[in-house]
C-alpha cells in the first residue's frame, strides 16, 4: 500500500507563495488548502488545477477539500476553485475559519476590483456560494467524509481557528499541520496533537532554521515605537488586512494605553472591528487561557480606546494611531492616509505583514523614499518606516516538538525554502529515525506503508484451528488457513466449505498430470504390477494400492499405464496428482524415472 | 487589424517600451542579479522581469534590444561563469536567453559568443549538478520552447534525447512542458521546413519532425508502458492543437499500433486512448474521413468501460458531423446507466426502457452499479455528462427526455429511500445510494437542465412529489437543498407555462401551496445556509412568476412575506442581504402592484421602507447595505419610488446616507441610483428623448435647464458627485466622472464647451479655479472643500452650471481610468524595486498574509 503527496505550488522550484497539496491515501484523494499567491495579478496567482487530473472532473476525482486556516495563501483560491473551475464536492474547515474566511476574501476581492476593475476574479456572490458549501468542524470531532474517509481537526495556534488535520482511511493516516505555532502568544494557545502515529506528517517549515527573537521582544519594540511617536506628537499608520493581525495589535495597544493612561486616540478604519470582535467573542474557546480567564471579568475584545475612523479625522491635528486597510498600501484608505502623512518626519508607518512587489508598502520597506504616484507626482517619504513581523510559525524546535508528540512514521516538509529545509531534514532523520521528504512543487512523493488490515474470522474456523493447536496467545502471532472473502470493503477469513456455501460455488479439484515414458516390452498390466511392487518397496511410509481397474494409487496420486500408440515397446505412465501432495510427488517421480 | 486592437497593441508597446530610465537601470539590475553575494530576488520579480522581456522581444525582432543593452549578454556570460549559481537565477537565465533567441537576429547575436550552446548544449547545466533542481530543468525546457520560432533554432536542436527523457521527469511541471515543447517543435518543423505537401505516398518529413516521429513510433512499439503513455499524451495534445492535413499522414503510420492497445489491453492507458480519440474526432482532418477512424472510435466505445468511455461519448455527441452509428453507440454508453436504473426499479414486464436491447450490453453496467465502490462515481459521471449535453442550446442528438426524467426521479427516490424495489439489482442500488449527497446533487443539476426541454410534461406530478419530498426532508443537506431549490424554481416556471396552455390551474395551485408551506419552514431553519438559499429561491420565483395571478395569490396568502421581513434582522449578514433583496422584489407584488390583492394586509409599506433605510444607515456589514442600495435603484428604475414619497426627497435622503459609507461599493451603488435619477429627471423635463443619450442641441430650453439644475441641487446630487470624484477608492471616482460627463452634455453642447473652458477663471472665482486645479492635478487624495468656509456652494445652481462647464472632465476621466496600479506594473518600478532590495537582509517574504 502507498500514499502519495503532490504540491501544486507556484513554479517548479520550492517557492513559498500559496499552499495547495494533494494527498492520495488508500484510494482517496484529498486537497489540503487552496491558496492564492498575492504577488501576481494574472492566472499565476491561482494554482493550475489542470495538473490534478487529466481525466474526468475534479468533483469526481477529489473526495474533499480541507482548509487549514483563513490566510489567503491557504484559502484565497477556494471560491475560484469551487465557483469558476467547477469543483462541487465537500469542503471542510473549522467554525472560526468558516466565519472569518469570507471577510478576508471579500476584503481582497474589493481591493482587486477597485484597483484594476478585474473581471476574471470571483464575485461577492461566488464567495457566498462557496461558503455555503463548506462544512464546519469542531476540534477533535471525527468527521466522516464518506464510509471510509474520516478527518479530525487539532488546535494549531497561529491564527484564530487554525487547525491541523488528521486524514484517515482504514488504518492509514496523514496529518497536515497547515501553519502552526508551538508557543502560546498574546491571544492564542500553542498547537497540540495526540500521539496518533500517522504514516505521514506533512509539516510547514517557514521558520525551519530562522532563529527569531521572542515575540514578547517584538511586541515591546512595537509598543515603544508607537509610544515614542505619539509622545512627540506624531501620527502612526498601521496598514492591516481586515482581520487577524489587526486584532492582535489592538489588544496590545489597548492594554498598553490602559496601563500607561495614554490619551491619544486610536482609530480603526474599516468598520470591521465590530464584526471581527464579534467573532473573537464568539470563538473565545479558540483563544488562549489568559483571554478566556479575563473574559469572565471583562471582554478583551471590547476596546475602550479604539474608535471607528472617519475620513475627516486624518487631518486632525495632534497625535493618533490609525489601523487602515489594505495592508500593503496599494489602494484605498491606507494609501490615502499614507499620502497625507508621508511628508512629516514626526509620523511613522508600521508595516506588520508581507507586501508584494510593486506596492507602495514593498517600496518603502525596501528603503525607497521618493515614490512616483499617479500623474507623475513624486511623493517624498519623510515619515519613519518600520517593519514588524508578528507572524506565528513554529521554528525548528517547535517542528521537532510536534514530531515528538505525533510520532509519525514519515515526515514531509512543505512551505519552506530548500536550503533551509535540508538542515532540518537531516536533524529529523537523525533524531527520530524516520524518512523526511522535501519535494519540489510539481513532484509527487510516494511513501510505502505497511497497513495492518483487520480481518474478521468466522467462529467455526477459529474453533477448528484452535482445536488443532494451542489456544490463541496475544504475544504469539499464529498462522491461520482459510479462505479470504473480500466483499463490500470488508475482509473475512472463513473455512473453504463455508466460502463455497456463501458464494454459492461448487467445489472443483485441480489435478496435475504428467506422462512418464518407460522402455518395457511386457504387457501393460505386467508393467503396472512391476511399478506397483517397486513403489511398495521404496515408499514404505505411504499407502500404495493396486486398484481393480488396473491403476495404482500412492496416497492421492493416481498412476495408469498404457502402451504407446506407435511403439508397443514403450509404456506411458500417466501420473496425476493434486496440488496438495508436494514432496511426495517429487519422491515418486525420482523413483519412476530411476 | 481592428482599430481597437491596434490601439491596445500601441498602448501595450508604449507601456512596456524600454524607456531611457529603464535602460539606465537595467545594467545595475543585471549586475545585482548575477552577483552571488546578493540574496536571491523574490521569484515574482524574476517572473515579472521575464514578462517584460517577452513583450520587448515580441514588439521588436531586431537585434536592437541586445545591441543597445549589452548588459543582457554580459549577464548571461557572468551567470555561466559562476561556479555555483542559484537554481532560480540559472533558471531565469535559461528562460531569458530563450526569449531573446526567439528572433533569428538575436539568436545569431547570442551565438556569436556561443552563449546558447553553453546554456543549452551538452556542456551546459544539463550535465552539471544543477540539473538535479527541477526549476533548472523547467527553465531549460521553457528556454528552448521560447526560441523555437525560426529554422536556425530547429537546427540548433539536432538531438531531442534530452527532451524525450524529460517527458518522464519526476516533476509533473517539467514533464508536461517537455511534452508541449515536442508538440511545438514537430508542428513548427513541418510548417517551416517541409518543402512540399506531405502525403502517405510521398512522405519526406523534415529532419526535426522525423526525429520526433521516429521517437513516437519507437516508443509505441516498445514494451515500456511509461514510454507508450508519454507518446499517447504527446499525440493527444498534437491532434488537439494542430489540425493540419499532415497529421493524418502521421496517424496512418501509427494507427495499427494504437488499435492494438485497444484490443490487447496490455497497456493500461484506456483513459489516454479515449482522450486521444476524442481530440482526433474534433479535428476536421479526421472527422471528415470515412471508415477506419470511426470504426476505431466505435470499437473504443464498445471496449472501454463505461467510466473510461464516458468523456469520449459525450465529446462525440457534441459533434455535429459524425456518422450516425457512432453517435448511437456514444448515446448507448451514456444512457446505459440510466437505463439500468429504470430496469432495476421496475418489474420486468412493465419496463419500457431507454435503450434498444440489441445495442445495449447491460451486464458490465449492472455490475458497476451494484458495487459500492463504483456505483456513485459512475452515476455522477454519467449525470455530469448529461448535464453538459443538456446545457447545449442546440443538441446534435435527440435524447429520450421522458425516460431520462423518469430515470432521474428514480435515482432521487433511491437516494432518499422512497423507493425500495423488489428486484435484487434495485435493492442493491437503493441500499448503496441512500443518502448519497454526491449523486443527489448531480441528479438535481440534470433535473434543472432538463426543465428547458419539451416532452417531459406527463411526469410533472411525480416530479414535484420528489422535489417536495426533498424540500421537506430534514435529511436533505444544505448543498442538496440549494440544488433542489434551483431545480424547483425552473420546473415551477415550466409548470406555469403548461398550466397556461392546458388550464390545469388546480394542480399548479396545489403545488405552489405545498412549495410555500415548506418554504415557510425552511425560512426558519437554524442553518444560515438554508435560510439564505430559501430567500434566494423566493427572489428567483418572484422575478420569474410575478405576473401570474395564482403565484401571487399563493405567495401572499402564505406566511412567507412576513417571515421574509423578519429575516431583515437575521444575525447573519448574508441572510440579511438576501432578505433585503427578497423584500425588495416582494414589494413589486405588494406595495407597487397596481391591483395588489392584499394591499395593506399584512405588510406595512412605510415600515418596510423605513427598515431598509435603517439597514442602509446602520448595518455593520456591507452586504445588506449593498443590497438595499441596489433594491432602491431597482425601484427607482421601475418608477416605483414615486409611490412612496417625493422621489427627489427619497434620492436626497439616500445620498446623504451612502456618501459616508465605508464600503466603496455602497457609495458606487449610490452613484448608480443618482445616474438613474438624473436620466429620469432629464427625460421628464423633455430635455432628452432617450434616458442615456446626450442631446444634440442642449440649449433647447433654458427654463427647463434651470429647473433641472435646481432639482439636482436640492437633491444634493452635485455635492455627492463632486465629492465622489475625490473618493479614495477609484471605481467611485470613475463612476462619478462618467455621470458628470453625461450630465454636462445636457447643459453644454460640445461646440460651446471648448470656448468656455478656454476663458480662464470663471465668474465664480477662486472656488471654481481651486476645484479645477485640485481635480485637474489629479490630487485625489486631497480632501474636498466643505460647503462652509471658502469652498464651493453645491446648492447653488448657477455655480454648478459654471463648474460643469469649467472642469476638464475628459482629462479627469482619462486620468481616473488609468489603472491605479499602472505605476505598480511599470517596468521602471519593477527595476527600481529589484535594485532597492539589493543589500537588504531582512526577510519579509516569509511572513504570512
Amino acid at each position: 500500500s502507498y500514499l502519495s503527496v503532490f504540491c501544486l505550488g507556484p513554479g517548479a522550484g520550492q517557492d513559498v507563495g500559496r499552499s495547495c497539496i494533494l494527498v492520495s491515501i488508500a484510494g482517496k484523494n484529498v486537497m489540503l488548502d487552496c491558496g492564492m499567491h498575492m504577488g501576481y495579478n494574472d492566472d499565476r496567482r491561482f494554482p493550475d488545477f489542470s495538473y490534478i487530473t487529466q481525466n474526468g472532473r475534479l468533483t469526481d476525482f477529489l473526495d474533499c477539500v480541507i482548509i487549514s486556516h483563513f490566510h489567503l495563501d491557504h484559502c484565497g483560491a477556494l471560491p475560484y476553485f469551487s465557483e469558476m473551475v467547477g469543483y462541487d464536492g465537500p469542503i471542510y474547515m473549522t467554525h472560526p475559519t468558516k466565519a472569518i474566511c469570507p471577510i478576508l476574501l471579500e476584503d481582497y476581492r474589493k481591493i482587486t476590483v477597485d484597483k484594476k476593475g478585474e473581471t476574471n476574479f470571483f464575485t461577492s456572490q461566488m464567495i457566498k456560494d462557496c461558503m455555503k458549501k463548506v462544512v464546519a468542524v469542531h476540534l477533535h470531532q471525527t468527521v466522516q467524509v464518506d464510509e471510509e474517509l474520516e478527518i479530525k481537526a487539532y488546535y494549531a495556534g497561529h491564527v484564530l481557528g487554525a487547525a491541523m488535520f488528521q486524514i484517515k482511511v482504514g488504518c492509514e493516516s496523514v496529518v497536515y499541520t497547515g501553519d502552526y505555532n508551538m508557543t502560546p502568544d498574546r491571544h492564542l494557545g500553542a498547537a497540540w496533537i495526540d500521539k496518533c502515529r500517522p504514516d505521514l506528517l506533512i509539516s510547514e517549515s517557514t521558520y525551519a532554521t530562522t532563529i527569531r527573537d521572542s515575540k514578547r521582544c517584538r511586541e515591546r519594540d512595537f509598543l515603544k515605537k508607537v509610544h515614542e511617536t505619539v509622545e512627540r506628537g506624531g501620527k502612526v499608520l498601521i496598514p492591516v488586512f481586515a482581520l487577524g493581525r489587526a486584532q492582535e495589535l489592538c489588544i496590545l495597544l489597548e492594554t498598553f494605553w490602559e496601563r500607561m493612561n495614554l490619551k491619544a486616540p486610536i482609530y480603526f478604519s474599516t468598520g470591521l472591528t465590530e464584526k471581527a470582535n464579534h467573532y473573537y467573542k464568539l470563538f473565545i474557546t479558540w483563544t488562549n487561557q489568559k483571554i478566556r480567564k479575563t473574559f469572565v471579568q471583562r471582554n478583551m475584545f471590547e476596546f475602550k480606546h479604539i474608535k471607528a475612523f472617519d475620513r475627516a479625522f486624518a487631518d486632525n491635528p495632534g497625535p493618533m494611531v490609525v489601523f487602515a486597510t489594505p495592508g500593503m498600501l496599494h489602494a484605498g484608505q491606507s494609501l490615502q492616509i499614507f499620502r497625507k502623512w508621508a511628508g512629516n518626519e514626526k509620523n511613522m508607518v508600521i508595516m506588520p505583514g508581507y507586501c508584494v512587489q510593486g506596492t507602495v508598502g514593498h517600496k518603502i520597506l525596501s528603503g525607497q523614499r521618493k515614490l512616483e504616484m499617479e500623474g507623475r507626482q513624486i511623493l517624498e517619504v519623510k515619515m519613519q518606516v518600520e517593519y514588524m513581523s508578528f507572524s506565528a510559525h513554529a521554528d525548528a524546535k517547535g517542528i521537532m516538538q510536534l514530531i515528538r508528540q505525533a510520532e509519525p512514521r514519515n515526515v514531509l516538509l512543505v512551505h519552506g525554502e530548500a536550503k533551509k529545509m535540508e538542515f532540518l531534514k537531516q536533524k529529523i532523520e537523525q533524531e527520530f529515525h524516520v524518512n523526511c521528504y522535501m519535494p519540489a512543487n510539481g513532484e509527487t512523493t510516494t511513501i510505502f506503508t505497511n497497513p495492518s488490515i483487520p480481518v474478521d474470522i468466522s467462529l467455526g474456523l477459529l474453533k477448528r484451528e484452535t482445536a488443532i493447536g494451542l489456544l490463541p496467545d496475544v504475544k504469539k502471532p499464529k498462522l491461520m488457513h482459510g479462505t479470504l472473502i473480500m466483499k463490500d470493503n470488508s475482509f473475512r477469513l472463513v473455512s473453504p466449505e463455508q466460502a463455497l456455501k456463501e458464494l454459492g460455488l461448487a467445489e472443483h479439484q485441480l489435478r496435475f498430470t504428467c506422462r512418464v515414458h518407460i522402455q518395457d516390452p511386457r504387457k501393460e498390466h505386467e508393467t503396472v504390477l512391476r511399478v506397483y511392487n517397486h513403489l511398495k518397496g521404496v515408499l514404505k511410509d505411504y499407502s500404495v494400492q493396486h486398484l481393480p481397474d488396473g491403476s495404482i494409487t500412492v496416497e492421492s496420486i493416481l498412476i495408469q499405464a498404457t502402451a504407446h500408440s506407435e511403439d508397443q515397446g514403450t509404456k506411458v505412465l500417466l501420473v496425476s496428482w493434486t496440488y496438495q501432495v508436494g514432496i511426495l510427488e517429487n519422491i515418486l517421480f525420482k523413483h519412476l524415472c530411476s | 487589424m481592428s482599430v481597437q486592437l491596434s490601439w491596445f497593441v500601441a498602448r501595450a508597446r508604449r507601456r512596456f517600451a524600454m524607456s531611457r530610465e529603464c535602460s539606465l537601470l537595467l545594467p545595475r539590475v543585471c549586475a545585482a542579479l548575477a552577483d552571488p553575494r546578493q540574496p536571491g530576488s523574490d521569484d515574482t520579480c524574476l517572473e515579472k522581469l521575464l514578462d517584460w522581456f517577452r513583450h520587448l522581444a515580441a514588439f521588436d525582432p531586431t537585434e536592437k534590444l541586445v545591441q543597445d543593452n549589452p548588459c543582457l549578454t554580459e549577464f548571461i556570460t557572468s551567470v555561466l561563469a559562476l561556479p555555483e549559481p542559484s537554481p532560480s537565477i540559472l533558471s531565469f537565465t535559461l528562460r531569458l536567453a530563450g526569449i531573446l533567441a526567439a528572433s533569428e537576429n538575436r539568436f545569431q547575436h547570442l551565438q556569436q559568443e556561443k552563449l546558447l550552446v553553453r546554456l543549452f548544449g551538452r556542456d551546459g547545466p544539463l550535465n552539471s549538478a544543477m540539473w538535479e533542481d527541477a526549476s533548472v530543468r523547467s527553465g531549460w525546457v521553457e528556454g528552448v520552447h521560447s526560441m523555437m520560432h525560426h529554422q536556425p533554432a530547429l537546427h540548433f536542436l539536432c538531438n531531442g534525447d534530452v527532451i524525450f527523457t524529460l517527458q518522464g521527469d519526476p516533476s509533473l511541471f517539467v514533464a508536461s512542458a517537455a511534452s508541449q515543447l515536442l508538440v511545438h517543435v514537430l508542428t513548427f518543423s513541418v510548417e517551416a521546413e517541409a518543402t512540399k505537401p506531405l502525403s502517405t505516398k510521398d512522405c519526406d518529413w523534415p529532419a526535426s519532425a522525423q526525429m520526433i516521429i521516429k521517437h513516437i513510433e519507437d516508443s509505441l512499439q516498445s514494451s515500456s508502458a511509461s514510454h507508450i503513455k508519454q507518446s499517447l499524451k504527446l499525440l493527444t495534445s498534437l491532434f488537439g492543437s494542430c489540425h493540419a492535413t499532415w497529421t493524418e499522414v502521421l496517424w496512418l503510420g501509427i494507427a495499427k499500433q494504437i488499435e492494438s492497445f485497444l484490443t490487447e489491453e496490455t497497456v493500461q492507458a484506456q483513459h489516454m486512448l479515449a482522450n486521444l480519440l476524442l481530440n482526433m474526432a474534433w479535428s476536421p482532418v479526421f472527422c471528415d474521413t470515412e471508415g477506419s477512424f470511426w470504426a476505431l472510435v466505435t470499437s473504443a466505445l464498445e471496449r472501454l468501460t463505461p467510466v473510461q468511455a464516458g468523456p469520449l461519448a459525450v465529446g462525440i455527441l457534441r459533434l455535429y458531423k459524425c456518422p450516425q452509428d457512432v453517435r448511437i453507440q456514444a448515446l448507448t454508453v451514456l444512457l446505459q446507466p440510466m437505463d439500468c436504473i429504470l430496469r432495476a426499479a421496475s418489474q420486468p414486464l412493465e419496463y419500457t426502457g431507454l435503450l434498444d436491447e440489441s445495442v445495449s450490453d447491460p451486464i458490465t453496467v449492472e455490475s458497476l452499479l451494484s458495487s459500492k465502490s463504483s456505483c456513485a462515481s459512475l452515476l455522477c459521471q454519467t449525470l455530469a455528462h448529461l448535464e453538459e449535453l443538456l446545457s447545449l442550446i442546440r443538441l446534435p442528438v435527440d435524447l429520450p427526455y421522458t425516460s431520462l426524467l423518469r430515470s432521474l426521479i428514480t435515482i432521487l427516490q433511491f437516494c432518499n429511500g422512497f423507493l425500495s424495489p423488489a428486484s435484487p439489482l434495485g435493492s442493491t442500488i437503493s441500499r448503496i445510494l441512500i443518502n448519497c449527497f454526491r449523486v443527489q446533487r448531480s441528479a438535481l443539476d440534470v433535473l434543472a437542465a432538463l426543465s428547458e426541454r419539451k416532452g417531459c410534461d406527463t411526469l410533472i406530478g411525480s416530479l414535484f412529489d420528489v422535489l417536495l419530498a426533498y424540500l421537506e426532508s430534514p435529511n436533505t443537506s444544505p448543498t442538496v437543498l440549494k440544488k433542489t431549490f434551483q431545480a424547483t424554481s425552473k420546473w415551477l416556471v415550466r409548470l406555469q407555462e403548461l398550466s397556461c396552455s392546458n388550464s390545469q390551474w388546480q394542480q399548479t395551485e396545489k403545488i405552489l401551496e405545498d412549495v410555500f408551506l415548506v418554504l415557510q419552514k425552511r425560512l426558519c431553519s437554524p442553518c444560515w445556509e438554508v435560510r439564505d438559499s430559501s430567500l434566494e429561491f423566493l427572489t428567483v420565483l418572484i422575478k420569474c412568476l410575478r405576473d401570474q395571478d395564482e403565484f401571487r395569490q399563493s405567495l401572499l396568502s402564505s406566511e412567507v412575506p412576513r417571515l421574509t421581513e423578519n429575516l431583515l434582522e437575521d444575525p447573519e449578514s448574508y441572510v440579511r442581504a438576501s432578505a433585503v433583496t427578497a423584500v425588495g422584489h416582494l414589494a413589486f407584488i405588494t406595495y407597487f402592484a397596481p391591483e395588489s390583492p392584499v394591499i395593506g394586509n399584512q405588510c406595512n409599506k412605510e415600515n418596510t421602507v423605513a427598515k431598509l433605510q435603517e439597514i442602509l444607515s446602520t448595518d455593520s456589514e456591507g452586504f445588506p447595505r449593498r443590497a438595499v442600495i441596489s433594491i432602491f435603484t431597482k425601484w427607482l428604475r421601475q418608477g416605483c419610488t414615486g409611490q412612496l414619497e417625493d422621489t427627489e426627497q427619497f434620492v436626497s435622503r439616500v445620498i446623504q446616507t451612502v456618501e459616508h459609507d465605508l464600503d466603496w461599493e455602497v457609495r458606487r451603488g449610490g452613484l448608480e441610483l443618482v445616474e438613474v435619477f438624473c436620466s429620469q429627471t432629464v427625460c421628464q423635463l423633455g430635455l432628452s428623448e432617450c434616458p442615456y443619450a446626450p442631446v444634440s442641441s442642449a440649449v433647447s430650453s433654458s427654463i427647463h435647464q434651470n429647473e433641472l439644475l435646481q432639482i439636482f441641487c436640492r437633491a444634493k446630487v452635485f455635492s455627492f458627485l463632486f465629492r465622489s470624484l475625490c473618493d479614495c477608492d477609484k471605481p467611485v471616482g470613475q463612476r462619478a466622472c462618467d455621470i458628470l460627463l453625461g450630465l454636462r452634455d445636457n447643459f453644454y453642447p460640445v461646440s460651446t464647451l471648448k470656448d468656455s473652458q478656454g476663458t480662464g477663471d470663471s465668474p465664480a472665482g477662486r472656488g471654481i479655479a481651486w476645484l479645477q486645479r485640485t481635480l485637474g492635478q489629479g490630487s485625489l487624495a486631497q480632501n474636498f472643500p466643505t460647503d462652509d468656509g471658502n469652498g464651493v456652494d453645491f446648492q447653488d445652481p448657477e455655480s454648478m452650471m459654471i463648474v460643469l462647464g469649467t472642469i476638464d472632465l475628459e482629462e479627469l476621466h482619462d486620468e481616473l481610468n488609468k489603472s491605479s496600479d499602472h505605476m505598480e506594473k511599470s517596468p521602471q518600478s519593477l527595476l527600481q524595486d529589484i535594485l532597492a532590495t539589493v543589500g537588504t537582509t531582512e526577510e519579509n517574504e516569509a511572513d504570512c498574509y
